[in-house]
């Protein structure tokens, strides 16, 4: 027995001795996520997935602080008269990680491939891609079905895989036909990308390791990270103890303000506030009783504690106004926005024709349980509604359970509340994946709109190739969807990170940052001093 | 009233076992090893039979579930056609008796399909994830019986002194207190105050992990003798395997004790003492043998809970092991991967049961091997 | 039938004193007295919480942002939430549910498993044995917790579905049981006496052996009242039990635990509370068990 204790004590004691010893790259770069990230540039479009992408992929062209788009891949690029084809020179010396070079026919197959799996970002050329057609090695060729004026915005979504690796690990027979799966299992956890950073490790939700592109053709600043980790963590006291022992570089965005008051005390520790390209929603469905009635709509409108959320639960944010955030390209500033005004709440709710069993039809509003925060929201909102008599039902739903249920009109809850953002940088990139008819059955509609005037007035502002008489329809749009009072705006996205401003120099953080998903946290921006 | 009493106490001490003693006879070692086989043939029969009846109850239960499991795998914004492509390679048109025999068909060659959160084949995540979960479970298995069976002998050898008293305290503790709470306030202390600890994942980022042979970090770091790996993932296997110990360790210390005491009073005791023999071998050589059985009996079931709450610690400690797979699974209703993470468990219960049978004959020869049940 | 009544009940002593030395054997344990009040204490504070809670808002609907956040004090004695709730009203009204889904959860389990227990028992090694048998080794074969949690995804979570998730998993385990004590009295002397009366089945099973199964399910039950209690906390604290606001000890710790270790108080005193109620349920069952001279365990 003693012996026993004994040994027990000197594993203690072991344990003690050598409590640290960790061997690290020179200028890490490790940062926390909400998992799944997908790497595969047909399958990935959320947050962390755009961050891992945008990290190892290349691009046709980039966008700027103020997302105009500039040359990456593309040298020049030229549109015909009628808009619908699109031509860009590519560069000669851009490599691929395991030596190949990137012609115009690897464009062409990631397009090709994106379109035909369907998923990610495929909705932003499906439907208007006609052909892609890669002339020679330098040159490809765009044919849209019709004229599209925020084309070259959404090309940051075509990130370019390498045509020969990917069908080297196709496996048939899949569900694409001839193409087999088209490489789909194989890119789960590989990548054929050329970008600044190459997969190094990636452990499906435990962590995604990436290493410097020493071979990278454009230069980057000697101080850019050299090994960019993404954990698969939210967990508040796990992000504090890897912070605390400066195992952590940025914390990710959806960290309570309790957390993050308590990160920010930790030594060379700063808060990063980041305006975001997107927008907090409460999703009201306006197919089903009670909430189909516009005037129980705008009771709930008006009865919402807007101050609250935005000095309380997410301090700092500022109040939406209609359904775009400030600062996206195309934003009209001069439309309604709700107020809380509790008398206004109760006239519009006695016109409503629920008013009189308010108690039969209780409001189900479903938060997302990864975002802690979100419940905060969901239960001002409870209170709120409390106020002039509307039931409310406050339910917590996986993300994943969130975009089966929205598929449905019959399963979509009458509100959810999401964290939205647009996937390029302008206003109609939003004014479709919210509103328009072929999002209905996506999780970025909850509204179930499908008002046809709505979708022609968009197709029209969308063939518009003249940017200013755009963003002229584009204010139209807003105010015709602001009439309907489909949604709560909260407040336009603003991502709390903390980081370690001490040895980090982050453009984004100081506000220079395009308004684009996935570009705030890419290494090639990024300098690290030790 | 008294045969329900003594009935009563063997059903709770053992629920898995139907009491039917058979004549005492003295085993010859031919004979022996015959009925092990029958024994073992017999067992094996019957787990196959539980599997299957485990796989049909946990298709149905996934069957039931709203979703189209077709929409869900192909993504929101899949075109139709590979929808209902999909849908025919996965048999969802047919009813579900033939859905399940294409899956039993696939399942017994390894294919359970693919999981709709890591995009993967299930088969693939499981071989990645289970090595992590065992390794886990072994680890807090040893823990528990270890320490299990010190404190209860403590706690018998020094019956009805304070020592006792503290260590009957420390049981009821790890019996009243759900595994998350000691994980969060392990992590708490040990990771975040006195920094002893790694909180997250099997290997801090810096260390080079051992190649994969077993799946298990730390005996793969022994084989390719590499001590720093080692080393780095005992540290990181340290606490969730306590955590998730500290409730059925203190089950095996009360055990343990009681089981102790009880045989204590026993004639062959009192006999043993009269004779002279030391204090210290009677404990030793004749107590704790006997009196260890029902505690190994409880290990089994014991083992069963250890693997239900690996489910919360996983999740706590970031442990990329098969339970936070398929508590994951669950709660993002990735049917694929939750039928195959809870057959996984049903295959890993049934082995350990007939094996904590076996350990429990080679420990008492009254109990021969017992056929039925 | 008179014969029968006496060899059921054995020696027949008056109910009086039965009653005394069950007493007498019950309270030779200080520690299940302490369960036996706790217990008691725990019932009363939950049955009248909306008497006893200092702030019974907090219950509910309510939500005070200018009161977030605060530690113990003498105004709130647990302190309060990151909603402004009050802290020891929400722990009071959480024993509320921890004992609603024990006795939900009990009431149930105990029929169904007994009634297939005593079922299969009478019946030895007939179909009916095999096929209820069969059925509980399938059920039995994982760990509850996991066919819980699989059973929650496939419902809406809430409160009720949670309830009906764990009683799905748990009513073999009493069948199994009685099924031990039943299948061995079949071939008792009062069983088969009653058998050549003419005694229906049914009186057989539920006058005859039912009785003597009785402190055994007793036994049980109180031992798997702090069961319930952790099963059902652990499925709140990963979302799938009690939906918020309800009160929840188990996803009151599960939301705490994001606040810690700053607001301890918010995960601590919820963690407290059900280790409180968990610990007076196993005193309780540990008395119960002596009074009914099983072996301790």
């Amino acid at each position: 027995m003693k012996v026993l204790l004994k040994a027990l004590g000197g594993i203690v004691v072991f344990t003690l001795a050598f409590s640290c010893i960790a061997q690290a790259a020179d200028r890490p770069l490790r940062t926390t996520w909400a998992w799944p990230t997908y790497i595969d540039p047909a399958v990935g479009s959320d947050n962390s997935s755009t961050n891992a992408l945008g990290n190892m992929y290349d691009t046709l062209v980039v966008p700027d602080k103020t997302g105009a788009p500039q040359p990456h891949l593309a040298t020049s690029w030229n549109v015909s008269k009628d808009g619908k084809a699109w031509t860009f020179k590519l560069r000669r010396d851009v490599k691929f990680h395991n030596g190949d070079p990137l012609t115009s026919s690897d464009v062409k197959f990631s397009m090709d491939r994106m379109l035909t799996i369907g998923e990610g970002f495929a909705h932003l050329f499906s439907g208007k891609v006609d052909a892609v057609e890669a002339p020679d090695t330098s040159t490809v060729i765009f044919k849209l079905k019709d004229p599209f004026g925020p084309f070259l915005s959404t090309l940051f979504r075509l990130y370019v895989v390498n045509q020969k690796q990917v069908m080297a690990n196709v496996i048939t027979p899949g569900p694409y036909g001839d193409k087999g799966d088209f490489g789909k299992k194989w890119l789960v956890s590989h990548t054929a990308a050329s970008g600044p950073y190459k997969l190094k490790e990636f452990k499906v939700e435990e962590r995604l390791v990436m290493s410097l592109n020493t071979d990278y053709w454009q230069t980057l600043d000697p101080l850019v990270p050299d090994e960019y980790t993404m954990l698969g963590t939210t967990e508040a006291i796990t992000v504090r103890t890897l912070m605390s022992r400066g195992e952590l570089e940025v914390a990710d965005r959806w960290q309570s303000n309790e957390s993050l008051n308590a990160l920010s005390r930790i030594k060379g520790v700063g808060l990063a506030k980041i305006n975001g390209p997107g927008q907090f929603y409460a999703m009201i469905h306006t197919k089903k009783p009670p909430t189909d009635d516009i005037h129980f709509r705008k009771a709930m409108a008006y009865a919402m504690d807007y101050d609250t959320v935005t000095t309380h639960l997410f301090p700092g944010t500022t109040q939406a106004k209609g359904p775009i955030p400030r600062m996206m390209p195309g934003f009209d500033d001069s439309v309604f926005q709700y107020r809380r005004d509790l008398d206004k709440a109760r006239a519009e709710l006695e016109k409503s024709r629920y008013y009189s069993a308010l108690d039969k039809n209780p409001v189900v509003i479903h938060w997302i349980a990864e975002v802690p925060d979100e419940e905060k929201v969901a239960l001002l909102f409870m209170s709120n509604m409390a106020e002039i008599g509307i039931n409310v039902d406050v339910v917590k739903v996986p993300w994943m359970s969130v975009v089966e249920e929205t598929a449905a009109m019959d399963t979509s809850p009458h509100i959810v509340t999401i964290f939205d953002e647009a996937h390029y940088p302008e206003a109609a990139a939003l004014l479709q994946s919210r509103y328009a008819s072929p999002s209905a059955n996506t999780w970025e509609q909850n509204e179930w709109l499908l008002d046809s005037t709505y979708d022609t007035m968009l197709e029209e502002a969308l063939k518009t190739m003249d940017r200013e008489s755009r963003f002229k329809q584009y204010a139209e749009l807003q105010h015709y969807i602001v009439e309907q009072c489909p949604t709560l705006f909260m407040f336009d996205v603003m991502s709390r990170h903390a980081y370690r401003s001490d040895i980090m120099d982050w453009p984004a953080a100081r506000g220079e940052v395009p308004p684009v998903q996935g570009y705030e946290l890419l290494g090639r921006y990024i300098k690290i001093r030790k | 009233m008294k045969f329900t009493v003594l009935q009563a106490g063997r059903v709770l001490f053992w629920i898995h076992r139907k009491t039917k003693e058979g004549p005492a006879e003295q085993p010859c070692s031919a004979r022996n090893s015959m009925r092990l086989v029958r024994f073992l043939a017999k067992r094996l029969m019957h787990a196959a039979f539980v599997l299957i009846g485990l796989s049909i109850l946990i298709f149905l239960i996934a069957r039931v579930m709203p979703g189209n499991p077709a929409r869900m795998a192909m993504g929101p914004r899949a075109p139709q056609w590979a929808i209902e492509k999909l849908e025919k390679q996965m048999y969802l048109d047919r009813p579900l008796p033939i859905q399940y025999f294409y899956w039993f068909k696939s399942a017994i060659s390894g294919d359970f399909g693919d999981s709709l959160v890591t995009k993967r084949s299930v088969s693939e995540d499981i071989i990645e994830y289970f090595p992590a979960s065992l390794e886990l479970a072994i680890y807090a298995a040893v823990f528990m019986g270890i320490a299990g069976v010190v404190l209860g002998t403590v706690s018998g050898w020094f019956a009805n002194t304070w020592i006792d008293n503290l260590v009957r305290v420390i049981a009821y503790i790890g019996i009243v207190t759900p595994s998350f709470v000691f994980a969060i306030f392990f992590v708490l202390i040990f990771s975040y105050w006195l920094e002893l600890f790694p909180t997250i994942g099997r290997l801090s980022s810096g260390i080079d992990g051992p190649p994969v042979i077993t799946g298990m970090v730390t005996l793969d770091a022994l084989i390719t003798g590499n001590p720093a790996a080692f080393w780095d993932g005992l540290k990181h296997i340290f606490l969730p395997a306590v955590s998730l110990a500290m409730g059925p360790m203190a089950q095996e210390a009360r055990i343990t004790r009681s089981s102790l005491a009880d045989n204590a009073g026993k004639d062959f005791i009192a006999a043993e003492r009269a004779c002279g023999i030391p204090e210290r071998t009677i404990m030793f050589k004749y107590l704790l043998k006997p009196s260890l059985i029902p505690t190994i009996s409880i290990y089994g079931l014991d083992f069963a809970s250890l693997m239900g709450n690996a489910f919360l610690i996983e999740l706590i400690f970031n442990w990329p092991g098969l339970s936070r797979y398929g508590m994951n699974a669950i709660l993002q209703k990735d049917l694929n991967a939750v039928i195959a993470a809870i057959m996984v468990f049903g295959v890993v219960f049934v082995i350990v049961n007939i094996a904590i049978d076996l350990a429990v004959e080679r420990l008492d020869p009254r109990i021969r091997f017992r056929t039925g049940g | 039938m008179a014969v029968t009544r006496i060899l059921t009940t054995g020696t027949a002593p008056n109910r009086g004193e039965n009653a005394r030395r069950n007493w007498y054997r019950f309270s030779r344990n200080p520690l299940s007295i302490i369960g036996l009040t706790m217990v008691i204490l725990i019932l009363i504070l939950a049955v009248a919480a909306p008497i006893i809670a200092p702030h019974p808002p907090s219950a509910g609907k309510f939500l005070n942002f200018s009161m977030a956040s605060r530690a113990p004090s003498a105004e709130n004695w647990c302190g309060t939430d990151v909603f402004g709730r009050d802290i020891l009203t929400r722990v009071l009204y959480g024993f509320r549910f921890s004992l609603m889904m024990v006795v939900v959860v009990l009431s149930l389990v105990v029929p169904v498993g007994v009634f297939f227990g005593l079922l299969a028992g009478y019946y030895r090694s007939t179909w009916i044995d095999t096929g209820i048998m069969r059925i509980t080794d399938i059920f039995v074969s994982i760990p509850p917790l996991v066919l819980a949690l699989a059973i929650c995804a496939v419902l809406t979570p809430g409160v009720f579905n949670a309830m009906v998730a764990v009683s799905l998993m748990w009513w073999p385990w009493y069948t199994r049981m009685v099924y031990g004590v039943a299948s061995s009295l079949r071939g008792e002397f009062f069983v088969q006496a009653a058998e050549l009366t003419g005694a229906g089945k049914w009186h057989i099973l539920f006058k005859e052996i039912l009785p003597n199964c009785l402190s055994s399910i007793l036994t049980k039950m109180s031992l798997d009242a702090g069961w319930v209690i952790l099963i059902g906390a652990s499925l709140s604290f990963v979302g799938l039990g009690a939906q918020a606001p309800t009160p929840d000890l188990g996803s009151m710790v599960a939301e705490g635990s994001k606040y810690l270790p700053d607001q301890w108080w918010i995960s601590v005193f919820p963690a407290f509370g059900i280790m409180l109620v968990v610990l007076a349920f196993n005193l309780l069952g540990d008395g119960i068990r002596d009074m009914f001279g099983t072996e301790r365990g």
